[in-house]
């Protein structure tokens, strides 16, 4: 029996998986906050797939992909819009910083680095909403929430590794 | 330490400027739009408050269209999960339909005591009974904002303030309406604060969301000892929310007092708001 081969049979559409993904859990109600399972589990998978995609397949998620989406996610989570596509942007910033000075790849650069990115970006949505809204956040669900989301990082490498192999990517990214 | 420094801006402006393969706007053009649109929606003007509505609305019930097949999962599987509990279930409703059938004797005469106090001391009951039953369009979890989403909005009569229940039970209060849709802002968000009164002891206090399921009590009289299990009403303080809402029971845990909501907040599917005339209230309360 043959396997089937991914690369003849759809690239466009095994291309867009990340773009969708990403807009997906923007605009759905499916999230990562596990509450039920332990109160303070929840990650933001949103600046997982900006970082990894942008890093390693920019023409994949481009920026304007990730100004909407956090202009969707705003919407949704009813915060001032911008908001969320200016700290998604940091993220896509720090990752083109770190992709225009590194050379090798290895997981140990990408957590260490999304490290940076994470805490840049959650810096910038920390005064935004301070100065553009009248929300209260605590600094506890913020500090938890970037933990887990730096913690989850390496699962979701190792994953999109794999998906990354089954995709055609163009040369110059 | 010169050559560093050079390598390093321009790797900034890399970063910046560049445009990627089929990347058609610049990082910076796109964080400049992002500053573009928070200042134009923090100026609250008429035009940015109308256009923010439409997109809402549209986002809204994009959302809810794409939600759909993983929302039609998981009410399969709670369906299938609630069948195997289905006898023990019914003893445990007969128990209470039995306590609840005399409880309702109880009620119409407090119901008729109070009416004939009110007479007596010439006051009004001016409380509206004017309802709109509203479905939940959309419940994303967040770690910092509790709220939820109805398909009901400015054209059904909801402005922002009005309370909302289900059943008879408070679950928050609108914060953002729409023409279609509108937000409620759940008893358990950070931002949630509401006058609150205790059931026996009389004690008055504010209700205040944390993030976590159980929002706690606030303001409470330095004297008071706190009970498990009492009742926690709307005190109707604010002269918005009627006062006699239930919210839900005490409980103490870790020296805090907290309330265990009647409404579980990840539970709800359908809504009523209260349509008051908030302009009338607020001038009684000035008043």
């Amino acid at each position: 029996m043959r396997a089937i081969n991914f690369k003849s049979l759809t690239p466009s559409i095994i291309n867009s998986g990340p773009i969708i993904l990403l807009y997906y859990f923007s605009i759905s109600e499916v999230d990562t906050h596990f509450s039920n399972l332990f109160e303070i589990l929840s990650f933001n998978l949103q600046l997982i797939i900006i970082y990894y995609w942008m890093l390693r397949g920019a023409s994949i998620v481009g920026n304007g992909h990730v100004f909407f989406a956090g202009v969707i996610n705003d919407v949704i989570m009813g915060l001032p819009m911008g908001i969320s596509s200016f700290s998604y942007l940091m993220v896509s910033f720090v990752a083109s910083y770190v992709k225009h000075l590194t050379v090798n790849i290895s997981l140990f650069t990408d957590w260490s680095t999304f490290l940076v990115a994470v805490f840049i970006s959650n810096l910038t949505f920390l005064i935004l909403i301070h100065n553009f809204s009248d929300l209260t956040l605590t600094y506890t669900n913020i500090f938890y929430n970037s933990f887990f989301t730096v913690l989850f990082y390496p699962f979701f490498w190792v994953f999109f590794n794999l998906y990354k192999s089954m995709m055609s990517i163009q040369k110059d990214d | 330490m010169s050559a560093g420094r050079e390598d390093f801006g321009i790797a900034i402006r890399s970063a910046l400027l560049k445009k990627g393969a089929r990347q058609k706007f610049s990082l910076f053009f796109l964080i400049s739009l992002s500053i573009v649109l928070l200042i134009l929606e923090s100026f609250s003007i008429n035009f940015m408050l109308s256009t923010r509505g439409v997109i809402n609305d549209s986002i809204y019930r994009f959302s809810t269209f794409a939600s759909a097949p993983v929302n039609i999962f998981s009410k399969t599987s709670d369906k299938i999960k609630s069948h195997f509990f289905i006898y023990n279930e019914n003893e445990v409703l007969k128990r209470e339909i039995t306590f609840y059938k005399t409880e309702k004797l109880k009620n119409e005469f407090l119901k008729t005591q109070n009416k004939k106090l009110l007479e007596i001391f010439n006051m009004e009951d001016n409380i509206s009974d004017e309802k709109v039953l509203s479905r939940v369009l959309l419940d994303k979890e967040s770690p910092y904002l509790k709220s939820l989403v109805i398909n009901h909005g400015a054209k059904h009569g909801i402005s922002k303030g009005m309370p909302v229940l289900d059943g008879d039970y408070l679950v928050g209060k609108i914060v953002e309406s729409n023409y279609f849709s509108s937000r409620i802002l759940l008893l358990n968000d950070l931002n949630s604060r509401i006058p609150v009164m205790i059931n026996s002891t009389g004690a008055q206090a504010i209700i205040t969301g944390k993030g976590g399921k159980d929002p706690v009590l606030e303001y409470l009289p330095d004297s008071y000892i706190p009970e498990n299990n009492l009742t926690v009403f709307t005190s109707g303080k604010d002269g918005i929310f009627r006062s006699g809402v239930p919210i839900g029971k005490i409980f103490v845990e870790s020296d805090v007092v907290k309330v265990k909501l009647f409404s579980d907040p990840n539970q709800i599917g359908f809504v009523s708001v209260h349509i008051i005339d908030l302009n009338n209230k607020f001038k009684e309360g000035v008043k």
